[in-house]
């Protein structure tokens, strides 16, 4: 009831004040000009002729933006698809190099290099990587250069301006098997055999996926239709490739007794052609142990320095002695 | 006098002593971590690194 | 169509009054107070007008628009606290003994601190260290660039009295296999009264091969070999003579033909340029 009341009170003070306020409010112009540009403004606005073409401004950039660029932002969109078109997720090996402490299996990139040799290098290239760059990983020094004088490369010009051929130095990369994309493309049917260099980093699941493409070619199931000169893989995306099977068991020789089963054959390939793709790998995970133990190192002494700093502050205890009355 | 007061008046006391030694301590700490991680490298990885079988390719007169 | 908008805003509290001229009445607040006539005071304000801040009127697009602010006493409302109801404090908080916590021998503590900072330091000095090192590293030549930096030449398939030109990191490069004679040749030469005086031996590593660059010292054309009046380099630009150690002789160059570093490899056969 009292807040009603201290209401009804602040109304008759509000009427009061309004009552006081039109005197400010009284000051007028002879002219009306300036009041009626202002008007016509207003009905400008309002008219449904600018209704009409603000709706049509609107409607007309949303079309042409769907128009562009297929599709509007912020609109969900619904997709049909099977999941072949992805391809099966591929198998989780248990890679020697998995660990954040393991380095490759050298042994195994050598006995890889072996396999790209003599069996992918047929059709896949592998330009990133030079003979220098087996030194000290798979083959030494004069095992690379050996191998590089096997290949003949064009260099020039020479003092009659005419480009030679000379045997290969461990500067040159690897030889192409094609000279070009096209003459890849014509020899495989239209299909470009990719380059191999990066290939781990280039495809999802990376050496999983290499190793179970490499070793899950099957008979198509029922129902699958496969064109000629293709082959079935689940794990490719689509299902259908050029490439077929090339590893079978005892493809290959290997020069450390290793016999050479198609599962060996691909682990030892992919292996090499992780190494391809990440050469730094060995040292890089060195330097990580290295930053691991350094870093924590810092930040559990920083936390000691930092309480030390602070607990003269934080454990100070503040004493007031009231002064003592002597007088009375 | 004990050992921290050793170590105290030794090094930490003179600032013209204490950095030095920190100095001197990075210098030889960056040394002995560097050899420390990579023996636990190499023997992580034994048998599987280049240098594990490097002596198998290896031509003798080198 | 002329409209006059007016348009008000106010806080009114419930007590408020308003004076004739528009001006709340706060009670507890001269408004109309001139300022003080000491030079700071800026203008004198006028008790028959509203001032700037209370009320204005302007002219705008939308017409003519009077505004009118209000701005009253708070009137909360407070209840006056009695002395006698306050509890007297008795007693001041417990502040906690800390000596419990208190080290029994701070000349230990000294130094494990001193240490541990130190240690904060040694650690930090050591990765700034290899920050910094391995920056440097990244200014270095990239290892593609190294490959070709070196180029190995078959000693033996040079037959004596001839030339062979190779390229080097985009130069060319004379390698000569000499004969005895053009070494006895060479040593003969009065070569302290040449222009650039050097002595054959001081040019080569093994009388036998004479390794140069073969970029003229005038201006930087390819010297001809087996040509000139000296038996050695001849420089088609402008007509500079080498002798058979490379030596100037005669022409514009100012200096004798490059020497770069090399290696021989006698046992292998092999020269190796960079």
């Amino acid at each position: 009831m009292f807040a009603a009341a201290k209401n009804a009170g602040a109304l008759r003070a509000a009427s009061r004040a309004m009552k006081a306020g039109p005197r400010t409010t009284t000051a007028r112009f002879a002219s009306s000009s300036a009041g009626s540009s202002s008007g016509s403004f207003e009905s400008f606005l309002n008219s449904r002729l600018t209704l009409a073409s603000a709706s049509l401004a609107a409607v007309g950039t949303v079309a042409w933006y769907t128009h562009l660029y297929g599709t509007l932002p912020f609109v969900g969109e619904a997709h049909a698809s099977a999941a072949s078109d992805e391809g099966m997720h591929p198998i989780a090996y248990p890679w020697s190099h998995n660990g954040v402490l393991d380095t490759f299996d050298h042994a195994s990139i050598r006995r890889g290099y072996q396999v790209y040799r003599e069996v992918c290098a047929a059709c896949h290239s592998l330009n990133r990587i030079a003979w220098r760059n087996l030194v000290g990983v798979s083959h030494t020094a004069d095992e690379a250069r050996a191998m590089a004088e096997e290949v003949e490369y064009t260099d020039g010009p020479n003092d009659q301006g005419e480009m030679f051929e000379r045997p290969g130095k461990l500067a040159d990369y690897m030889p192409p098997p094609y000279p070009n994309d096209e003459a890849a493309r014509a020899g495989n049917g239209g299909a470009l055999p990719p380059d191999l260099s990066l290939i781990v980093k280039a495809r999802h699941g990376a050496s999983d996926y290499i190793f179970s493409l490499l070793t899950g070619y099957i008979d198509p199931p029922a129902g699958v239709e496969i064109r000629e000169g293709m082959n079935y893989n689940p794990f490719f995306p689509g299902g259908a490739l050029s490439m077929g099977r090339v590893l079978f068991d005892g493809l290959v020789e290997y020069e450390d007794g290793t016999p050479a089963t198609t599962s060996q054959m691909a682990k030892d390939v992919t292996t090499f052609l992780h190494w391809a793709s990440e050469p730094e790998h060995d040292e890089r995970k060195k330097y990580g142990i290295k930053a691991v133990i350094i870093l924590s190192t810092l930040f559990c002494i920083s936390i000691y320095v930092k309480r030390f700093k602070w607990i003269p502050i934080k454990t100070r205890k503040l004493v007031y002695e009231p002064p003592v009355n002597k007088g009375h | 006098m004990s050992l921290s007061n050793v170590f105290y008046n030794t090094i930490f006391k003179r600032n013209s002593t204490f950095v030095p030694a920190v100095f001197a301590g990075a210098f030889a700490w960056s040394i002995g971590f560097e050899i420390a991680v990579t023996k636990f490298h190499d023997s992580w990885n034994k048998g599987k690194q280049w240098k594990d079988i490097r002596d198998k390719y290896a031509t003798v007169e080198e | 169509m002329a409209t006059l908008a007016a348009k008000k805003a106010f806080t009114i509290a419930p007590t408020v009054r308003t004076l004739a001229s528009g001006v709340p009445h706060a009670p507890a607040l001269n408004l109309a107070a001139k300022p003080l006539a000491d030079g700071h005071g800026h203008g004198t304000s006028r008790a028959d007008k509203p001032s700037a801040w209370a009320s204005s009127t302007t002219l705008s697009s939308a017409g003519l628009v009077s505004r009118t602010a209000f701005t009253a006493r708070p009137t909360g409302h407070f209840q006056q606290r009695l002395l006698s109801t306050s509890a007297a404090v008795k007693d001041a908080p417990q502040v906690p003994d800390f000596s419990h916590y208190r080290a029994p021998n701070t000349d230990k503590n000294r130094t494990f601190s001193y240490f541990m900072v130190g240690s904060l330091g040694v650690l930090s000095a050591s990765m700034a260290k290899s920050s910094v090192s391995e920056f440097l590293v990244t200014m270095s030549a990239s290892a593609d660039v190294l490959a070709l930096a070196k180029v190995e030449v078959e000693l033996g398939s040079i037959p004596e009295g001839k030339n062979v030109i190779i390229k080097w990191r985009g130069k060319p490069v004379f390698v000569r296999h000499r004969t005895a004679s053009e070494i006895e040749e060479a040593n003969r030469e009065d070569w302290k009264s040449l222009r650039d005086p050097e002595a054959d031996s001081a040019r080569v590593k093994n009388p036998e091969w004479l390794v140069m660059l073969g970029v003229c010292t005038h201006l930087g054309c390819v010297p001809i070999g087996e040509a000139g009046d000296y038996g050695g380099w001849f420089c088609p630009c402008h007509g500079s003579h080498y002798d058979i150690s490379g030596r100037i002789r005669k022409g514009p160059a100012p200096t004798n033909l490059e020497i770069p570093t090399y290696d021989l490899n006698e046992a292998e056969g092999k020269l190796v340029v960079g």
